[in-house]
């Protein structure tokens, strides 16, 4: 497992586009050291080595098919209507080639 | 008193036969909710609200909730409402849509007063860390004390009789713990059972719709309207919706129930397990066969961190799209990225960030079979266990909480088996998917604790007749600040 260190925590938080301050991230370290101490719990449940991850709680019948109707898409100014930075009917953001 | 303070049928009946209306009855609840001194909302709609009470027409006799206030937390889309999930990354956003229970409820025509605070993106347990601040516990008018979370807003609303009902949402116990800090039923259905479009999703294999009442029928009645297929969450069941407030007096005759005995033994509060007791017994009087039974002692001090590893990972993926750009606050940047790292950094709170992080911890290459994999596969291990006791038994009944609302600042050891058990066993309930309900049991010096009841999937029918016999026996139905019940159990 990796181990902990400010510089990986700082790493993830960068990867998740996010920054926090000094202070925060010695608060972050000092709950990993508790965290790691309670996930240790998790190896000490016996053999996991026949279970299959679970990412839900149990099968459910479904559909994944619809009936083939139209519907109204978004208009231009609903879509936007929630974008703090727009510019000419589109979402403006910062020059991506200088 | 006033007709808020009745149970939903009770209100009801005094519409239908017109000694009351739907704008009487909308404009007392915003009056209510005006005076509001625990900080439970973000929104309060009053124009919409009595609008919408003002077109309701004639009475429905066979519409309970025709004309019937409630609340919804404030992680419901809700179309042209602000609905910030209490985090000043989402400020400013307006649902173009409603969630599906929010449609529901208006086809129903019950009236939406407003939106309530939550922990920041539902994600925390205590009511503290909304953008709006602490939400405080009604029973506590020093505003000492928590009222727990994530659905603190609601909890708080309901408690206080501004509404009969009010929507949250439960993840691990987001729903039934402050229920239990409240004096509350607090229903979590059956994993499927209420469609979950429209709701922010935190950590969907865990998530559920949810709500608050203050006693068992109301709480059959507002299943039934929330209930059923959606075509817009393919999670949703297809299994028909049952009249479920007709199997509320059922009784508990003959029915066996489950007291998971090694979390009762991390539970250090006499007093509590005095009242416990004390209920267990009634409930023999009652014809049940109630029965201990021993769950793990090491797979239920496994809960709590299987839990933080799997709702973490989901929700560090399930957030990313909160980057300032489509919605919410934007800080502009020399790139996109670090216009979104702007956004990201000053829209987040903390915690956030924090839980964030630990997500995309366990989810890295090198920890991701240890972590992860390893979390999913206890949590697999977890639930046949639990399947396994329901087999044998009806219902699993423990306290809720192992104390009252604890002190806002109060410290715990997080390495204790009253915090990895007692405070968190509740989230079996989300791991198997399985319905789970919280109803008082007592008060100690005014101040309520609960006790939860979870039985098998799609049983909710059974669920709320078992409910129903705890609150006769407790009688701390419709407990509410206004309606304080001393010298029970």
């Amino acid at each position: 497992m990796k181990t902990i260190t400010i510089d990986v925590l700082k790493d993830a938080a960068n990867r998740l586009l996010f920054d926090l301050t000094e202070a925060e991230y010695q608060t972050l370290y000092e709950e990993f050291g508790i965290l790691t101490a309670q996930m240790k719990a998790i190896g000490e449940t016996g053999d996991l080595s026949k279970y299959e991850p679970m990412t839900f709680p149990f099968d459910c019948e479904t559909s994944f098919l619809r009936e083939d109707e139209p519907v109204k898409p978004l208009s231009r100014e609903e879509a936007l209507s929630n974008a703090s930075n727009k510019l000419n009917g589109q979402i403006k953001l910062p020059k991506v080639v200088l | 008193m006033s007709y808020l303070d009745l149970p939903i049928r009770a209100i009801h009946e005094a519409l239908v036969a017109k000694k009351t209306t739907p704008v009487e009855l909308a404009k007392e609840a915003i009056a209510r909710a005006k005076a509001d001194k625990e900080n439970a909302f973000e929104t309060i709609e009053e124009e919409k609200a009595l609008a919408f009470a003002a077109s309701l027409g004639e009475p429905e006799a066979d519409n309970l909730l025709w004309g019937i206030p409630y609340l919804a937390k404030d992680n419901f889309s809700t179309k042209g409402i602000e609905t910030t999930a209490s985090s000043n990354i989402l400020n400013g956003y307006v649902p173009l849509f409603d969630a599906t229970v929010i449609t529901k409820l208006k086809e129903r025509k019950a009236v939406l007063i407003g939106k309530t605070t939550l922990d920041e993106l539902a994600m925390g347990g205590t009511g503290t860390t909304g953008h709006k601040g602490i939400t405080y516990n009604p029973f506590d008018p020093k505003h000492e004390r928590l009222i727990g979370g994530s659905s603190c807003g609601s909890a708080a609303a309901v408690a206080s009789s501004i509404v009969p009902f009010a929507l949250g949402s439960d993840t691990g116990d987001s729903v039934r713990k402050p229920a239990s800090y409240a004096g509350l039923v607090g229903m979590k259905p059956t994993w499927g059972r209420i469609s979950r479009y429209g709701l922010f999703p935190f950590a969907p294999s865990l998530d559920h719709v949810a709500y608050f009442t203050r006693n068992v029928d109301d709480s059959a009645i507002v299943l039934e309207a929330l209930s059923g297929r959606d075509e817009h969450d393919s999670t949703s069941s297809t299994k028909p919706v049952e009249n479920y407030e007709s199997h509320v007096k059922d009784g508990i005759k003959g029915k066996r129930i489950a007291i998971i005995k090694d979390i009762n033994d991390s539970i250090t509060n006499a007093d509590l397990m005095r009242s416990f007791n004390a209920s267990v017994d009634a409930l023999r009087k009652e014809g049940a066969i109630v029965e201990d039974v021993l769950f793990g002692e090491k797979m239920l001090q496994s809960l709590y961190p299987t839990y933080m590893v799997i709702s973490c990972a989901e929700a560090t993926s399930n957030n990313a799209n909160l980057d300032g750009i489509k919605f919410g606050p934007y800080y502009d940047g020399k790139s996109y990225a670090e216009a979104m790292y702007n956004a990201r950094t000053k829209g987040f709170s903390e915690l956030i960030k924090r839980r964030f992080i630990i997500g995309s911890y366990c989810l890295m290459r090198e920890n991701k079979e240890e972590l992860f994999l390893a979390a999913q596969r206890n949590r697999a291990k977890i639930v046949e266990r639990l399947n396994e006791i329901l087999k044998d038994y009806d219902f699993v009944y423990v306290p809720a909480a192992p104390s009252v609302a604890p002190l806002i600042h109060q410290l715990s050891d997080k390495l204790s088996a009253e915090y990895l058990i007692a405070d968190n066993h509740l989230c079996l309930g989300n791991f198997a998917g399985l319905p789970s309900i919280t109803v008082p049991l007592c008060l100690q010096n005014g101040l309520p604790i609960g006790v939860n009841l979870m039985g098998r999937a799609f049983e909710e029918s059974d669920l709320f007749a078992a409910a129903e016999v705890i609150e006769e026996i407790t009688g701390l139905a419709n407990l509410s600040v206004l309606n304080r019940k001393e010298g029970n159990l």
